[in-house]
């Protein structure tokens, strides 16, 4: 009998490794800061898999919710181009 | 004290062994004809028998359906009822009447039921003499039958996977809003002593906490829309939509703070259970002062009046709400990150809005106008087919009743707000988070930690 537990938790760091891997190969920044959410929500579910409710639901409104805003707004407001421009990726 | 008619867990609970009964039966038919060619059991059977109708399967079942009836409940009954109430309200500030497609303005009904002397009157009258309910679910319908565009330069992958970021942050935010005392997806029973009296409650000892984190999630979603699009509306929008998501989330924890400090939980139930018993104020060294048949609701508390009228703008601004909605200010910004969407995307983007105005007014009414308590006028007694001897009680103004309409009332003071009042600046919207609603809301955690210390109020 598989134990559901490890292997949720199996899971969960196979999309957190994966998803961290993403933040820094990924050619986009934005993706960069997509994928840095998705491993920080990751490591809130990780928390929540320990029962540890509390710091999973304060690891979500401070790391998921602020900081990948703060780094899209970093990136948006210093960056001259939102994308590449069509006839510059051509 | 008023009773719930729900019973989700339970209701989920029956369905499901009713659904795993029905899929064990072409089982036991193979079973009973194996029984009658060899005497035996069929191999294999009798033991897929057990795994589909034991606990496990069960319970798993009974997951998924409480999942959807919420989901149900909050999209297709709540959704449908709250842009309905909207645009009549604000057709009505308008002085005109606003949608009026009813049933009776389908030709085909006014063709055969119409002509029926005496019943078919509804069905005769003029078109535009409707309630207009029918007008959402045709919106539905239509939204549902357009093209989905992607913009050729957008980011197909991130402009697909926003609105799934989107839908699934607001969903959550009905995860942990509980509907009555047994319509609750998140949380347990246990026993506890509710005002003297030993009883088994329900209890979700973070379920504020979880609608905060649903909340603090949106602005990611939003921003990647915008951005995603590669449409200059469309990153604005999602640029503003984020800084004031982002400002007014902070006021919005920091009242939250204050009126937990005060009640000294953040369990939705028990927030509502300490609503229900009489209302009290504390005289610190002097007692207390006890208010026979009033109802202790927050709201009626003086030291709270600031962290309400924080905790309520700051909804307002959650749910981009007129005076609020400088994200898709459509003079503008054509209709601001929602803009490259089509088709039923749209629909969920822009719906979606209004589940969090929805979600929003619950949590106040949860928090501050006593959630689902309110007194029950009459309750019928039906025989408990259970257990033979004992009724069962039913309440005729059940709890979700409550509920629902304080719930409605407070969004019809949204719509009242927010079409009767111009829209915020973007660097107006800022200041007044930044420099009004963030002092304030400091100085409500005071207030609210100066009573705790001292006993007053």
């Amino acid at each position: 009998m598989v134990d559901l537990e490890v292997l949720t938790f199996l899971i969960l760091s196979a999309i957190e490794v994966g998803a961290a891997l993403m933040v820094v190969t990924a050619k986009k920044l934005v993706h960069n800061v997509f994928w840095l959410a998705v491993t920080l929500i990751t490591i809130g579910a990780i928390y929540l898999l320990f029962r540890a409710e509390f710091i999973a639901l304060i690891q979500i409104i401070v790391y998921a919710g602020a900081v990948p805003v703060l780094f899209l707004f970093g990136i948006m407001l210093t960056r001259r181009k939102i994308m590449e421009e069509p006839h510059e990726s051509q | 004290m008023s009773g719930h008619l729900v019973d989700l867990w339970g209701w989920s609970h029956a369905l499901a062994s009713f659904i795993l009964w029905l899929l064990s039966l072409p089982l036991e038919l193979v079973n009973w004809i194996s029984f009658q060619a060899t005497g035996g059991p069929a191999p294999g059977v009798p033991g897929l028998i057990d795994f589909v109708t034991g606990e496990g399967l069960t319970a798993f079942v009974a997951v998924i359906i409480a999942v959807n009836i919420l989901l149900l409940w909050a999209t297709a009954f709540h959704l449908l009822i709250i842009m309905w109430i909207e645009r009549k309200m604000y057709s009505r500030l308008q002085d005109r009447r606003g949608i009026m497609i009813g049933l009776g303005s389908a030709e085909i009904l006014r063709n055969t039921l119409g002509r029926i002397p005496l019943i078919g009157r509804p069905f005769r009258r003029p078109s535009h003499l409707g309630t207009g309910f029918l007008q959402t679910v045709a919106d539905g319908v239509k939204l549902f039958q357009k093209e989905v565009i992607t913009p050729a330069t957008a980011d197909k992958w991130m402009f697909h996977a926003a609105p799934v970021m989107i839908a699934a942050s607001t969903l959550m935010l009905f995860v942990a809003i509980p509907w009555s005392d047994g319509f609750w997806l998140m949380g347990a029973y246990e026993s506890r002593v509710v005002n003297g009296a030993p009883a088994v409650v329900p209890v979700n000892p973070w379920g504020i906490l979880v609608v905060l984190a649903a909340f603090s999630i949106a602005p990611l979603g939003i921003l990647i829309a915008g951005w995603a699009s590669n449409n200059k509306y469309t990153l604005l929008g999602g640029m503003r939509a984020a800084a004031q998501l982002m400002s007014y989330e902070i006021p919005m924890l920091l009242s939250i703070i204050a009126l937990v400090i005060y009640a000294g939980t953040l369990d939705p139930f028990e927030l509502v259970r300490n609503q229900t018993a009489p209302l009290t104020y504390g005289l610190g060294p002097y007692g207390s002062l006890t208010v026979p048949w009033v109802q202790n609701w927050y709201i009626l508390n003086p030291i709270l009046w600031i962290a309400f009228l924080v905790f309520f703008i700051t909804v307002i601004a959650e749910a981009e709400r007129i005076p609020f909605d400088i994200p898709e200010a459509e003079a503008e910004l054509v209709e601001g990150w929602t803009t490259e969407y089509s088709g039923m995307r749209f629909g969920i983007v822009f719906g979606f809005k209004w589940l969090r105005a929805i979600a929003g007014a619950a949590l106040i009414v949860i928090l501050f106008f006593g959630g689902w308590s309110g007194p029950v006028f009459m309750t019928l007694d039906a025989p408990n087919l259970a257990a033979s001897g004992s009724t069962y009680s039913i309440p005729i103004l059940f709890q979700e009743f409550w509920f629902t309409v304080k719930v409605y009332l407070i969004f019809i003071v949204f719509v009242w707000i927010g079409w009767s009042v111009p829209r915020v600046r973007i660097d107006q919207i800022l200041n007044i988070g930044w420099k009004s609603l963030v002092p304030l809301s400091v100085l409500s955690i005071l207030l609210a930690a100066l009573a705790r210390g001292t006993g007053w109020f």
